[in-house]
């Protein structure tokens, strides 16, 4: 085979690659709809939950004709749909206000905590990992170790709690609850550009970055034990190279194809975990309108957040697909057979 | 007869496979397992253990409320462990929340993994069509967290029950939740395991001579794809664990009336700003004995039973 049919072949199973992962993304989205409009159509009464008691029947019937509810539910599926492909969720039973405007609200709050907890997981998570692989025999390798261990096994909340009541109650350094002053940037609300904003965000944003700091660099570190086992390691150093660069240049550099992917993968992760820093930290995001709209079943607001949470996950998904496409040759080839992690 | 069969196969695994050999020589997961046991010993134990009975409502005095540990009560009772917002005994309400939130760990766990297990023998022997049902579905649901999918379980039984029902089916509620957000790693391992093992002799062997197909699935292949699982269940018992203690932390978990750990600590977190500590951290601390103990032998677990690692 030369190396023009390699090359033409490889661009046909790069294309297979990227079309089955989008059908899969499509598929994520479609059931991730499909539950959220059974949650809207089918838990508790929609027209009840307008309306209220004081409603008489004719009131009701006219209501549900209006709203379609009479329609046959493959239409009104098809329907939920549309209205949600243009960001329309209807009304939220609790707040009487367009779901789509509230989560947009909300959004950036999230988004700011939880990109500053994996900027530092990953920043802090990733050195130390590979530092512990190299240096696996050390004591205090072995310490960081132990460490990371305790905070896989610590519970998020608890977290929260225990720093709460060292820096805000003993200590008084800093806030334990909401987000300080924020400025308007357009339709982004930022904590970012002021003081208070900044210190709200040091409790929240290391609670949830310990879960994630610990996976990173265990991760991190087995994968590099793994990659410097190999044979084109042991190759490098019988070809004399140097050990840093065979450390960084080689083995560096083929662990981080798993750990991106990880950390890309672990964002949907955090998303879902603000869930419960928010409510430790009274923090004004996401997480605290979600599990509000839970304990007062509020379904609008879950059939979105459903929704904008597996429209998240397949972004990350296909951008961290394109990303191993980019940067590992072997999948162009095999069209690839990754397993997930 | 084939459940039997897989028990003292996975004992004989245990028993004379050099696994023991290893747990002895490693004293961390000595440690581990023993602070486990105790734990669990603990949680059986409540009745007897517990100084008051958590559940009576008699043993709850507004006059001992929110008391700091080792503190009399008003009628000379001690609190080594201080009192809650209601007065009743730290130290007998973690006892019964330790039971709690072990009785959901096992429970989701054992359910997820004979969920996860037969889906996965099934779609891994069958292949075809339930294949790419099962394992499409285990796609879809392995881009969620897991913690989310529980959640939204219970959040939805929690807005189509009415609330009496609601709070008395609470615990197997939780326990569906749990297990139906954790069966696909089972499902995805065994799957892979099984299309290995299909090929090999012995299942050849058995299906000339003529066993049924359940009877080969179960007692021949079943055994021979144990290992794993067992790796699997350690650790997602101390993911279950902590999924429900969160859950209950959040407050759409168990109902007050059977308070877990999570719960706890969730009562506890309306008093730290008043300084009462030990009403969060202690059930906290508890917790994460429990969690520590599960992870670290099962992190040993995967590591004595990975054979690249074995030099």
């Amino acid at each position: 085979m030369g190396p023009g049919r390699a090359a033409h072949g490889g661009g046909r199973a790069a294309m297979i690659f990227v079309l089955g992962r989008l059908g899969q993304a499509f598929l994520v989205l479609l059931a991730a709809a499909l539950v959220s409009f059974c949650l809207f159509r089918f838990v508790g009464d929609p027209v009840n939950n307008m309306t209220g008691q004081a409603a008489s029947l004719a009131e009701r019937e006219a209501m549900r004709a209006a709203l379609g509810l009479a329609d046959p539910v493959v239409l009104q599926f098809v329907r939920f749909v549309g209205k949600a492909v243009h960001g329309d969720f209807g009304m939220s039973y609790r707040f009487g206000q367009p779901v789509a405007g509230l989560v947009l609200e909300r959004l950036p709050a999230t988004l700011e905590l939880s990109v500053v907890s994996m900027l530092i997981a990953t920043g802090l998570g990733l050195p130390l990992g590979v530092w512990t692989a190299l240096h696996r025999g050390s004591r205090l390798a072995q310490a960081v170790l132990a460490v990371s261990l305790v905070g896989i096994a610590l519970p998020t909340f608890l977290i929260g709690i225990v720093l709460i009541l060292v820096f805000s109650v003993r200590l008084g350094w800093l806030p334990s609850f909401g987000r300080g002053d924020t400025i308007q940037l357009g339709p982004w609300s930022t904590g970012l550009l002021t003081g208070s904003g900044l210190r709200s965000l040091v409790l929240p944003s290391v609670t949830l970055a310990v879960f994630q700091l610990a996976l990173i660099l265990r991760l991190t570190r087995a994968e590099m034990l793994e990659v410097m086992r190999t044979d084109f390691i042991r190759f490098a150093r019988a070809r004399g190279l140097h050990r840093g660069a065979i450390q960084y240049r080689h083995g560096l550099r083929n662990t981080l194809v798993p750990v991106v992917t990880i950390v890309g993968l672990q964002f949907g992760n955090v998303f879902a975990f603000s869930i419960i820093v928010e409510t430790v930290f009274q923090w004004p995001g996401l997480g605290l309108l979600v599990i509000q709209a839970i304990q007062f079943g509020d379904i609008p607001v879950l059939a979105a957040y459903l929704v904008l949470v597996a429209l998240c996950f397949a972004v990350i998904n296909i951008a961290v697909d394109l990303f191993h496409l980019a940067i590992d040759p072997r999948i162009r080839i095999s069209g690839g057979a990754r397993g997930a992690a | 007869m084939s459940v039997s069969s897989v028990i003292r196969r996975v004992a004989g695994a245990w028993l004379d496979g050099d696994l023991l050999y290893r747990f002895r020589r490693s004293p961390v997961a000595v440690a581990a397992a023993a602070l486990g046991a105790l734990l669990v010993l603990a949680a059986l134990g409540a009745d007897l253990l517990a100084p008051y009975d958590a559940f009576d409502p008699a043993s709850a005095n507004a006059a001992d409320a929110r008391l700091p540990p080792g503190s009399q009560g008003l009628f000379g009772e001690t609190y080594a462990l201080g009192t809650d917002p209601q007065g009743r005994d730290m130290l007998s309400a973690m006892l019964y929340g330790l039971r709690t939130s072990l009785v959901v760990g096992v429970a989701s766990v054992g359910l997820a993994a004979v969920m996860g297990v037969l889906l996965g023998l099934v779609a891994g022997y069958c292949g075809g069509l339930i294949d790419a049902i099962i394992m499409r579905t285990a796609d879809v649901q392995l881009g969620f967290p897991a913690i989310l999918i529980a959640l939204l379980i219970d959040g939805v039984t929690r807005a189509v029950l009415p609330r009496e029902v609601h709070e008395r089916f609470a615990m197997p509620v939780l326990i569906v939740a749990i297990a139906a957000s954790y069966w696909v790693q089972y499902a995805r391992t065994v799957r892979g395991l099984v299309l290995v093992e299909r090929r090999r002799d012995y299942v050849l062997a058995a299906r000339v001579t003529g066993v049924s197909t359940p009877r080969t699935l179960f007692a021949h292949i079943l055994p021979n794809v144990l290992g794993p699982i067992l790796v699997i269940a350690t650790i997602n018992l101390a993911l279950a664990i902590l999924t429900e203690s969160t859950l209950s932390f959040l407050g759409v978990g168990l109902p007050a009336t059977q308070p877990s750990l999570g719960s706890l600590v969730r009562i506890g977190n309306e008093f730290v700003f008043s300084g009462d500590w030990w009403i969060s951290t202690l059930p906290g601390l508890l917790l994460v004995l429990l969690s520590l103990s599960v992870n670290i032998f099962g992190d040993w677990l995967r590591d004595a039973l990975n054979p690249k690692l074995a030099q």
